[in-house]
């Protein structure tokens, strides 16, 4: 029994240590507190996984995690359209409109860049899984400074810890959604919650109520390191 | 007993780190219906669509939340480029009214409207 005893702490202290390493959303991202975007236009993503839907599904669903972390995000279907008004077609040419024009344009604060790199679905019967590997960057429009950045890759699943249900009645809740609703579009839960988990590491924004006050609020160092490595590889 | 206690408190806090907070906006099924449009654009899905942002509008207040951003000019754009100009124009000023900061996107799908007109 003793035994036994010794390997629940055994399971909690690695479940505990997986978490250790942290760092603020000050430390992380201190523009994003002193440049304090409202409004975020979302550029088409640039799709380099192998999945042929991935860019519809990523810009079907980011708009609501984005709003909910407090942002006002401009409906990405008027922006297109009005873009391809004005000549503008492809993902790549939208990319390479200069940062400062979207603010004048649009009165866009940031512009989130998105590249995915990775996206595996898996799919059985009410449970799925989604991994997504997604290079974002939120760039100021009026200083060019890329204010916040992520780069990584984050699991959703139905039936895991994925951001969107609280409690097993949540979840249950959710299964029996996901299972009604037609093959294609129940990656879309799953899709969505992948962009919350990344959003997790972005200070919130003015709707959020945590805005302003999440400078302490502690994030995986993992990212930081990236941040860093970005930064040796820019020098 | 007492260990059963410690594990439970143990757990307890595990989840507390999973725990998520009430979301500021509803956002129906928003991305369902935007996604059906843009694997196949036609006047069915189109039409699912423009009745969601609009479901979305009226389920809001009922939830005590506001109507999401873009939400009011997407509907209103719709509406816009089906020809009903008034009740389109309404929606963008309510997104205006609600949303001051979407003023120069506003003011930019009015003048592209005004320019397709001509």
């Amino acid at each position: 029994m003793k035994v036994f005893h010794w390997l629940i702490v055994g399971a909690f202290a690695v479940a505990l240590a997986g978490c250790t390493q942290y760092v603020t959303k000050e430390e992380f991202a201190p523009k994003m507190y002193s440049d304090h975007p409202t409004t975020i236009l979302v550029l088409p993503p640039i799709n380099k996984s192998t999945a042929a839907d991935a860019k519809e599904y990523y810009a079907t669903t980011v708009a609501e995690p984005l709003t909910n972390s407090g942002y006002y995000v401009f409906p990405m279907e008027v922006v297109y359209d009005i873009l391809q008004q004005e000549g503008l077609f492809d993902t790549e040419t939208m990319m390479n409109v200069p940062v400062q024009k979207f603010k004048e344009f649009f009165g866009a604060d940031a512009v989130l860049y998105v590249t995915i790199e990775q996206w595996d679905t898996k799919y059985f019967l009410t449970a799925g899984s989604v991994t997504v590997k997604a290079a974002c960057e939120l760039k100021s429009t009026s200083t060019g400074d890329v204010l916040w950045f992520y780069d990584d890759a984050v699991e959703v699943n139905t039936s895991g810890e994925s951001g969107g249900a609280t409690g097993l009645a949540g979840l249950l809740v959710k299964a029996v959604t996901t299972a009604i609703k037609t093959a294609t579009q129940s990656y879309i839960p799953l899709a969505r919650d992948a962009s919350a988990k990344m959003f997790l590491a972005m200070p919130s924004g003015k709707y959020n109520k945590q805005y302003n006050v999440d400078q302490k609020a502690k994030i995986e160092k993992k990212k930081a390191q990236t941040k860093d490595q970005q930064a040796e590889k820019k020098k | 007993m007492r260990t059963f206690a410690f594990f439970s408190f143990l757990s307890a806090l595990l989840f507390v780190g999973c725990a998520t907070t009430d979301k500021t906006f509803y956002w129906g099924d928003y991305s369902e219906t935007l996604y059906d449009f843009k694997k196949s654009p036609d006047e069915k899905t189109l039409k699912a669509h423009s009745d969601q942002l609009l479901l979305i509008i009226s389920e809001a207040p009922n939830k005590n939340k506001p109507v999401p951003p873009g939400v009011y000019a997407e509907y209103g754009y719709i509406l816009l480029k089906q020809g009903k100009e008034t009740e389109g124009m309404g929606y963008l000023d309510k997104e205006m009214g609600l949303y001051p900061e979407s003023i120069v996107f506003i003011k930019r799908i009015k003048s592209e409207y005004a320019r397709g007109k001509k």
